[in-house]
């Protein structure tokens, strides 16, 4: 897939990862997985970049004996992913047309 | 490798960039392997899971600035005394012309990538433009009654339109290429940021 195509694409399913709640690093890979393969390398900058843009906030708390960090999804966040959902009801609809284009051609 | 030694090679391996980073990244990783052994894995096992410090490294850098990566390694690693601000102030007229160069040098270097692109789109639009305006130009032939010479133009702008989207196809390939190519050797000056602040 084209680079910077996914590359947005992975910024909105990591806030979609922690948009019902908090969650850590390995549990978005987790939670991830089923849909798209993402290594830890690709997920740190993008948890970096996202904070940066202010999308998210980290917060470190104690688990068994040793800290972890969680990512919280902020009010921007949110709207980042709906107007992710309202970018791609146009790309479908290009979509379409483009589907039709070549069923057309058959 | 185990755990230690991991997160060790990767600090050298990211000495050059601001601490606050360094620190930020090992965090990052060293809970991402306590997980993975939380997991159920083995130690072994979740640091190979978690990728080679290589991979790792380049990741970040096509991440970090190269203003943020060279203020870093200008940045003195302790206050400057007054003898060196004398000496900086003193060498200013040394310094300064050898800055400046290596600014333009990277600048022209982004003039040269982008005229490059730019002048393949201009033949490309030069041969637009021959097709455009023999098409055009034969209708004062037919009007003339230069039938044949009418045609002959016709013909000639076709060829040239015909010739203008091969190379169009053929431009657009290079100029992607160039592109991954500068995205490259940018990274390649990024890392010899980082390598030389390890060699000391």
């Amino acid at each position: 897939m084209d680079i910077q195509l996914k590359r947005g694409l992975l910024d909105v399913c990591v806030l979609a990862a922690i948009k019902n709640e908090d969650s850590y690093g390995y549990q978005i890979i987790k939670d991830m997985k089923p849909y798209v393969e993402i290594s830890e390398s690709t997920l740190y900058p993008i948890l970096r970049r996202l904070e940066t843009a202010e999308f998210l906030t980290v917060r470190t708390a104690e688990h068994s004996g040793r800290l972890r960090k969680y990512y919280h999804i902020t009010a921007l966040g949110l709207k980042r992913i709906e107007d992710f959902k309202k970018e791609w009801n146009e790309i479908m609809s290009i979509y379409k047309f483009i589907s039709r284009e070549e069923d057309g051609n058959e | 490798m185990n755990r230690q030694e991991f997160l060790a090679t990767l600090r050298k391996e990211l000495s050059g960039l601001p601490q606050e980073d360094i620190e930020r990244s090992i965090d990052f990783y060293s809970e991402m392997i306590d997980d993975r052994v939380e997991d159920g894995l083995t130690e072994e096992e979740a640091i190979a899971a978690v990728g080679s410090v290589d991979e790792i490294v380049n990741k970040i850098l096509s991440e970090i600035s190269l203003p943020k990566l060279l203020k870093e390694k200008v940045k003195p690693n302790h206050t400057l005394r007054v003898w060196e601000i004398i000496l900086l102030v003193l060498g200013f007229p040394v310094w300064m012309p050898l800055l400046l160069a290596a600014v333009i040098i990277v600048l022209a270097v982004y003039i040269v990538i982008w005229s490059v692109i730019i002048s393949l789109y201009a033949v490309d639009f030069a041969f637009v433009s021959c097709g455009v305006g023999g098409i055009l130009g034969s209708l004062t032939y037919f009007t003339l009654g230069n039938v044949a010479a009418g045609i002959l133009l016709i013909g000639v702008g076709l060829i040239s339109l015909g010739i203008s989207i091969l190379l169009f196809l053929g431009f657009n390939q290079i100029t992607r290429e160039i592109l991954l190519l500068s995205k490259r050797i940018l990274l390649s000056i990024k890392s010899c940021f980082i390598r030389k602040v390890d060699a000391k």
